[in-house]
């Protein structure tokens, strides 16, 4: 293999592993902001209680996406520098703006969360925990804006052989970036509610004495999958017209990509239907007495996962051979580093990131299975997870 | 504006290098020292230390991107290297995984930056053991809470590779004043709120 295929190869496989941890994560900050809102208000210890669990799964799985995410960071200057070089004063504006704005205050706060947990007056220890969410959400923002930008370009005006920043507004307005980043935001979502619905579920099957705990967890997860798809298919479709005027043609970009494509759109309808369906079974928890359909909420878990690395398949590999669509060619972007070199980088990373992800789902597991504390126990893995 | 721009990306590399310096020394540090008590110590400002790399890159990136592609892919397997070592430290260290990964960790990701400063000065690659020998040190002023010394061991492992930079010429590898100017408005006030932050939080979990 080339250079350019073995980079290519290196940024699907670690920006797959990488946005599998960022779809845990956006989704759980968005349901923990819902039960620690309750619990602020109502004081209720069950509240306190559904924090802390699915705030310890939520911090196991920042703590390990976090290192994948500083990964994704320097490739792009180690595996293609063309990219910088050409396009960094546009692609590199909502780059950075992510690195500073999202990352660097998103894990400030997060850690403030962390270790003001019993510490601090309990609306700010909640304002810190909206603060981690909006910071999280300005993280999808940026970087959606500048996927847009690699998708349809905007905004630029061609100096000698480099591209200049001339209208910054037109990279927030970009149509390819509109429609995509409510897709993405509302596929965490998705991801959030299957996976508090699938280990509620596994609970049930366990036949957990947590009943209350686990019953409004269920609740809560079905019912915000079922909020959450509709418009998740929406923003999808709402997609297809902007592709057809922008990027024609996407859809034969290879001969395969159809397939991915059809296959999130699968999931998708499943997800959407299931939810509904379910709905009127929580009604006197008659989901939860009919005990099989807790068996394919456990299997359902890895669906929306699937589905989203399906989705990314479809829109980037659809952009090739373009990097900056109609601008800049993949294979002349690639940096001038010998191909073994890109072979090394590429075998390290790979490998510690499918290391990453077995040990993010062997804590997560555990975490699972420990179930809530009876007792209350600090919430960062920092002290607890082994 | 180029003058403030090298400000700002040599405050967020020296205060990476100054905090993750003694990270890395304690990792370092660990095999001889008590495992549970020296991790403890630096629980509250591992997340915020690492963090400031990560500034840093998206700075290098955005306000330098004619120089952040030659530098990282010019020195491909030295950063493979750092990065495969942060991927384990922190993994490590968050995880209460075994010592020595967090020892291995450590090492790859000070041996890593020392070969990036002897691959910047074009010395030869002993010159790599400088950083490990530095990190260490500063490592152990954390450790045994010689606040006098910190600030000394602190500007020993922040400045040699800032000092190795000051040799290239970046005038011509910098982004356009358009695009200077707007990051310009985020980054001035966001590293004063990090600092206070990072501060607070470790002000609070030493509560």
């Amino acid at each position: 293999m080339s250079a350019v295929d073995l980079a290519r190869l290196q940024f699907a496989l670690t920006t797959s592993f990488h946005f599998l941890f960022v779809l845990l994560t956006l989704g759980l900050v968005t349901l923990l902001v819902i039960m620690q809102t309750r619990f602020t208000i109502t004081g209720a210890p069950v509240h306190e209680r559904m924090t802390r669990f699915w705030g310890r799964i939520y911090v196991i799985n920042y703590a390990l996406g976090i290192v994948t995410g500083i990964v994704m960071e320097f490739q792009f200057g180690l595996n293609w520098s063309g990219l910088a070089i050409y396009a960094g004063d546009v692609f590199g504006a909502p780059l950075a703006l992510e690195t500073l704005i999202a990352f660097f205050l998103e894990s400030t706060f997060l850690g403030l969360w962390i270790f003001g947990w019993g510490k601090l007056n309990r609306w700010v220890h909640l304002a810190l925990l909206y603060l981690t969410a909006l910071t999280a959400y300005a993280s999808a923002f940026w970087i959606m804006a500048a996927n847009g930008f690699l998708q349809h370009p905007v905004g630029y005006r061609v100096e000698g052989n480099v591209l200049r920043l001339d209208d910054f507004s037109a990279l927030l307005t970009n149509p390819t970036f509109n429609s995509a980043l409510m897709h993405v935001i509302f596929a965490s979502i998705t991801v959030g509610g299957v996976f508090l619905t699938g280990v509620s579920a596994y609970h049930f099957i366990k036949r957990t004495p947590e009943v209350d705990f686990f019953r409004r967890s269920l609740r809560m997860g079905v019912i915000t999958t079922a909020l959450a798809t509709p418009s998740l298919i929406g923003a999808g479709f709402a997609q297809f017209p902007i592709i057809a005027k922008f990027q024609p043609g996407k859809s034969e970009a290879t001969p395969w990509i159809g397939a991915p494509l059809g296959f999130m759109i699968l999931i998708g309808m499943t997800l959407t239907m299931v939810s509904w369906l379910t709905l009127p079974l929580l009604i006197k928890d008659a989901v939860i007495r009919m005990r099989f359909p807790l068996y394919l909420m456990v299997i359902g878990i890895p669906l929306p996962f699937l589905a989203a690395i399906f989705g990314w398949m479809f829109r980037e590999v659809g952009r090739q051979p373009w990097l900056i669509y109609g601008l800049l060619r993949t294979e002349d972007a690639v940096s001038h580093v010998d191909a073994s070199q890109i072979l090394l980088s590429l075998i390290v990373f790979t490998s510690l990131f499918v290391l990453l992800a077995c040990v993010d789902w062997a804590l997560i597991a555990r975490a699972v299975r420990r179930g809530p504390d009876v007792t209350p126990a600090p919430v960062s893995p920092l002290v607890v997870t082994l | 504006m180029e003058m403030l721009w090298l400000v700002v990306l040599g405050t967020l590399v020296v205060g990476y290098f100054a905090l993750a310096g003694f990270d890395y020394g304690t990792g370092l540090l660990l095999p001889f020292r008590g495992r549970d008590e020296t991790l403890r110590r630096m629980t509250p400002f591992f997340l915020g230390n690492e963090v400031w790399l990560v500034a840093a890159i998206g700075v290098l990136f955005a306000a330098f991107p004619r120089l952040e592609g030659e530098l990282l892919s010019g020195a491909h397997s030295t950063f493979t290297l750092v990065l495969a070592g942060l991927v384990l430290f922190m993994a490590a260290v968050q995880l209460r995984l075994w010592s020595w990964l967090v020892f291995t960790g450590a090492l790859m990701v000070s041996v890593g930056w020392g070969l990036f400063l002897a691959h910047l000065l074009h010395a030869p690659v002993v010159v790599a053991l400088v950083m490990p020998a530095l990190f260490a040190l500063h490592g152990w002023v954390f450790q045994t809470r010689r606040w006098t010394l910190f600030p000394v061991t602190a500007l020993l492992c922040a400045l040699p590779i800032p000092l190795a930079f000051s040799s290239i010429d970046v005038a011509g590898l910098m982004a356009h004043t358009d695009t200077l100017g707007l990051l310009a408005w985020v980054a001035i006030p966001i590293i004063p709120l990090v600092v206070v932050l990072q501060w607070s939080i470790v002000a609070i979990s030493s509560r």
